[in-house]
């Protein structure tokens, strides 16, 4: 392994090592590369890392929380003095097994769900602190209105608003608006959804550029399906499409490969080909969208490798500077860009195992 | 196991498909596919690592007429056994006869068959039809290492290679090779490094590094020369944007090239004097192949953002897009026989253009003026594509495949190419003369188009003068639109009107686009990354909303694999697919192969008829 880190570095190449950065693996302790591998990408997801680190900076003597221990690992990453090398997240895995009882055993996970754990638990994290951090601030505050005889409950509406939002929705979050049309007297009723990550259906030799489409297309309501409008009073066939009302800064989108079979009671992995650009844009905004034209770049990708959900193996794709990088648990390979067609997925419907991007993390590239 | 439960992936694979000019048929027996084919998920070649399978025809000249500039394709069905079919395959690469739609393909007789070592897989290929002689034939082979061959496949008599050795020019992979048109011995490669290199056959490579002089640079691409005491080759270096150079293709006329690349952008030169004409940008993503009109107006790339992108070498401008491919789009090409010509006069837009395009039409006329048969056609389908230059085109053929395994046609009407580049909609200022706008009500409503931009910069070189004339084109455009095809006559007399005053009126909003442009560049931030930013909303790159998106006329899975090769015959079609699968679509009202007495090739199971 020694010899793999110094091999590492001898390709990029000293001089060519980018500053300030660490290529560091991480120990598997028995079926956590579902975990690595989502924390590599995270780490290499520039405004994720840096918002973490900021919170280390800031919180330096803090109760035990998944995202205390995450801040520690991604410190701990970020200031070690060898350029390459590994380290074991064993406190981060402690605790995440320990808040979560369905991933505290020794299986192999999905990635995906861990995503969705770890994100919503930091942002609980940042919104119980917001709000104890406010709750004190209001103490303060209203001790000087009382003293000041100033005006009592000015903004709390917008308080609230504040709690719910937090730079982890300011990365991540994409607001999408679903509108209902009403065919008969063209009412539009629409509502909002927030989501942390797309998860869209995958279909043979296509693009994510189409799954996309589709998981935005057009779909007409009709027959024994038909809505009630409100309007009409009356069922009526409806329209209903998806809009991108707000992009997030950190386009994630997950790939439903594993499609769950009653009938069998199992999971079948879909290895679908499905192709991957490293620039992305999104087709379906909204018209009231602020930056409909935000351009992302592709920052890594969780690949899965086996055949189905409990089994198999996570690696991830990481761009950094102008290196792409294979973190497969504590080995760490540079490789080619164009060695991405790896991990498309394959034509074929007979092989059952294979290679395939399973999550992508496409980094909004804004103008500065 | 069958438990599948995608329904996409089980679509039927098509052995046939309409279109309004009739049954175009899938012919297994003219299947020109890898021999000894093993079983399907088998194939060795259909790793995805493997470069995509490509397609090279020829004609040889006969042998009584020793004019070997002559031969085009256009006497393949004539002399079938002329025409030469070069493809590669994983490690192999395959010359045969083609014996077109009338004689069943004899797979048993390969005219040349090579295998390659793994590291050195070949790529893409060109014949020379400019050398081409009754005996023999000049086959370019790129290679996955970096070196160009160069083999005569028949007379098996020459076999030179450059760039071979420690490849002290260029190590990544060649992405294109072609013969520079006309030329018997110059031959233009590029690379996925981003480099492009000009060869002469019959120069040495240096046996050291070469040492490169800059020679002319251009906004985004550089030229070099070879620094040598003896001319060597390359001949020239020319770097281009970021990335991989995908494509590259010559005009018609052969002086003008269009260039591809990864970095999502499209440039054309004028070849000789190497100045950048023109650009335009993906949506988002790489461009991965590029193609001209018969008569060189318009330049046509498809990519990684499934779209295929309608450029206009005249207005410099993107004039339309294309959305109906799943997955990315590989090939794009024009069908020179199936373009609709109207009976007017050939009226050449080049003619309204200024000093700048003259050369452009000189050259059109030049072309026309050579190619022998230069009847009038009429307004007819499958009319002969060499006759189409300096004509009036109404009605465009294109065909594009991808990876999504589709295969689309497309026809682009000109009053679609035509329609004027519309203002983004982010864009704050509104049209001050109300009047304008309504002159455009045939189209879409409510979209800011190209008049209002006009009077947005009047202070620009541009007058009112050109507001008026855009104002009188959009009314007529607005009539024709209502036009259709039953008043033939009245038709061509508004049209001809039309397009002389349409080339008036494009040409302004164009200038008028780029002063808008200029404005943007100064007044933003000049960071190089903020470009596409920049060139998005422009014609340059306009918003789906902001352009015609058109839709395919024909869309049909025809493969299993990724489709990799799309070539237009006289009387077919021939389509390739990454699994080695070479097919021929017999055209409609052409004559298909004659039932043979035994069967020398089953139909491998990767096409097993689905009808």
């Amino acid at each position: 392994m020694g010899a793999n880190a110094s091999q590492l570095e001898k390709e990029i190449g000293a001089d060519q090592f980018p500053p300030n950065e660490h290529y560091i693996g991480l120990v598997n302790f028995g079926n956590t590369c579902y975990i690595n591998s989502v924390l590599q990408a995270l780490y290499f997801c520039k405004p994720f890392r840096e918002k973490i680190l900021e919170y280390k900076a800031k919180n330096k003597r803090t109760k035990e929380t998944l995202l205390a221990c995450l801040a520690d690992l991604f410190y701990n990453i970020a200031t070690q003095k060898k350029k390459v090398g590994s380290i074991a997240p064993k406190k981060f895995i402690a605790r995440f097994r320990k808040e979560n009882v369905k991933f505290d055993n020794y299986m192999q996970q999905d990635a995906h769900e861990f995503f969705v754990q770890l994100i919503d638990s930091i942002n609980e994290t940042i919104v119980e602190k917001q709000m104890s951090g406010r709750s004190r601030q209001q103490g303060i505050d209203s001790d000087q209105q009382a003293g000041l005889g100033g005006q009592q409950d000015s903004g709390g509406g917008g308080n609230n608003q504040q709690q719910d939002h937090t730079w982890v929705h300011e990365i991540f979050q994409a607001v999408v608006t679903r509108e209902l049309k009403c065919l008969n007297c063209e009412a539009v009723r629409s509502t909002d959804e927030v989501l942390n990550n797309l998860s869209v259906e995958v279909h043979q030799n296509t693009s994510i550029t189409h799954c996309l489409r589709c998981f935005f297309s057009t779909e007409t309501i009709s027959a024994e399906n038909k809505v009630q409008c409100e309007n009409c009073c009356s069922l009526q066939e409806h329209q209903k499409r998806t809009r991108v009302k707000k992009l997030p800064t950190i386009l994630v989108l997950h790939l439903k490969r594993f499609q769950f079979l009653g009938q069998y009671n199992r999971t079948l992995k879909l290895s679908h080909r499905v192709v991957f650009p490293l620039e992305l844009r999104l087709f379906d905004t909204s018209s009231d969208a602020v930056n409909p034209d935000r351009l992302y770049d592709l920052a890594a990708v969780v690949v899965h490798c086996g055949t189905g959900i409990n089994r198999g193996h996570y690696i991830a794709i990481v761009k950094s500077h102008r290196f792409w990088l294979l973190f497969d648990d504590d080995a760490v390979d540079k490789i080619d860009a164009s060695l991405m067609e790896e991990f498309y997925g394959l034509t074929s419907e007979i092989q059952k195992s294979s290679e395939t991007g399973y999550i992508l993390f496409y980094q909004a590239r804004d103008p500065t | 196991m069958a438990v599948q439960g995608e329904s996409g992936s089980k679509e039927e694979i098509k052995t046939q498909f309409t279109t309004i000019e009739g049954v175009y048929r899938l012919l297994p027996l003219s299947e020109y596919s890898r021999p000894n084919r093993v079983a399907y998920n088998n194939t060795a070649g259909s790793g995805s690592s493997s470069p995509p399978v490509r397609v090279s025809f020829v004609c040889l000249p006969p042998d009584n007429n020793t004019n070997s500039s002559s031969c085009s394709s256009v006497n393949s069905s004539v002399n079938g056994d002329r025409t030469k079919i070069c493809f590669n395959y994983g490690r192999e690469l395959f010359v045969y006869t083609y014996r077109g739609i009338k004689k069943a393909a004899d797979l048993s007789k390969p005219i040349d068959k090579r295998a390659y070592n793994k590291e050195d897989v070949p790529t893409c290929h060109d014949f020379n039809k400019c050398t081409a002689s009754p005996d023999g034939v000049c086959l370019l082979v790129g290679l996955f290492g970096g070196q160009v061959q160069l083999i005569d496949p028949i007379t098996k008599e020459i076999n030179k290679a450059y760039n071979t050795g420690e490849r002290l020019i260029d190590k990544t992979k060649v992405t294109c090779v072609r013969w520079i048109p006309g030329s018997p011995n110059q031959f233009l490669a590029s690379h996925s490094s981003g480099h492009m290199y000009t060869y002469n056959e019959e120069l040495l490579c240096g046996v050291d590094r070469p040492h490169y002089q800059l020679f002319k640079q251009g906004e985004g691409y550089s030229v070099y020369t070879c620094k040598t005491k003896s001319t060597r080759n390359p001949l020239y270096r020319w770097v281009i944007g970021e990335g991989s150079i995908n494509e590259f293709a010559f005009s018609p006329c052969s002086k003008y090239l269009a260039v591809v690349s990864q970095d999502g952008s499209l440039r054309v030169f004028n070849f000789d004097t190497m100045d950048l004409l023109g650009s335009a940008r993906s949506y988002y993503g790489g461009l991965l192949c590029v193609c001209w009109s018969p008569d060189g107006r318009y330049v046509v790339t498809g990519g990684e953002d499934d779209l295929i992108t309608i450029w206009s070498f005249q207005e410099k401008r993107v004039v339309a897009r294309g959305q109906g491919h799943k997955s990315w789009v590989t090939v794009v090409a024009f069908d020179a026989y199936t373009t609709l010509y109207s009976d007017i006069d050939g009226f050449d837009m080049c003619n309204e253009e200024t000093s700048k395009h003259n050369s452009l039409s000189n050259d059109i006329r030049a072309k026309s003026n050579n190619s022998a048969p230069n009847s009038r056609p009429n307004s007819n389908r499958n009319s002969l594509a060499s006759d189409g230059l300096g004509l009036n085109v109404t009605s465009y053929r294109l065909g594009s495949v991808g990876q999504d395994t589709l295969l689309c046609l497309w026809d682009l009407k000109d009053d679609v190419l035509t329609q004027p580049y519309r203002r983004p909609r982010s864009s704050t200022v509104v049209s001050s003369s109300g009047g304008v706008g309504s002159g455009y009500g045939g189209h879409q409503t409510g979209q800011h188009l190209a008049n209002a931009k006009c009077n947005n910069v009047k202070e620009s070189s541009v007058g009112s003068d050109s507001s008026h004339h855009s104002h009188s084109t959009n009314s007529l455009t607005a009539k024709l639109a209502n036009l259709n095809f039953g008043e033939k006559k009245d038709r061509e007399k508004v049209e001809k009107d039309h397009k002389r005053s349409l080339s008036l009126a494009s040409k302004n909003s164009t200038q008028n686009c780029k002063t808008s442009v200029n404005k943007n560049q100064v007044g933003g931030s000049t960071c190089p990354s903020d470009e596409v930013y920049k060139s998005m909303g422009t014609s340059l790159c306009p918003r789906l909303d902001e352009c015609p998106v058109i839709e395919p006329m024909i869309c049909k899975k025809i493969g299993h694999e990724r489709l990799s090769g799309l070539v237009f015959r006289e009387d077919c079609v021939v389509t390739s697919c990454q699994d080695g699968c070479v097919l021929t679509w017999c055209r409609p009202g052409k004559q298909a192969v004659p039932t043979p007495r035994f069967s020398c090739l089953a139909p491998g199971p990767g096409t097993e008829p689905s009808r």
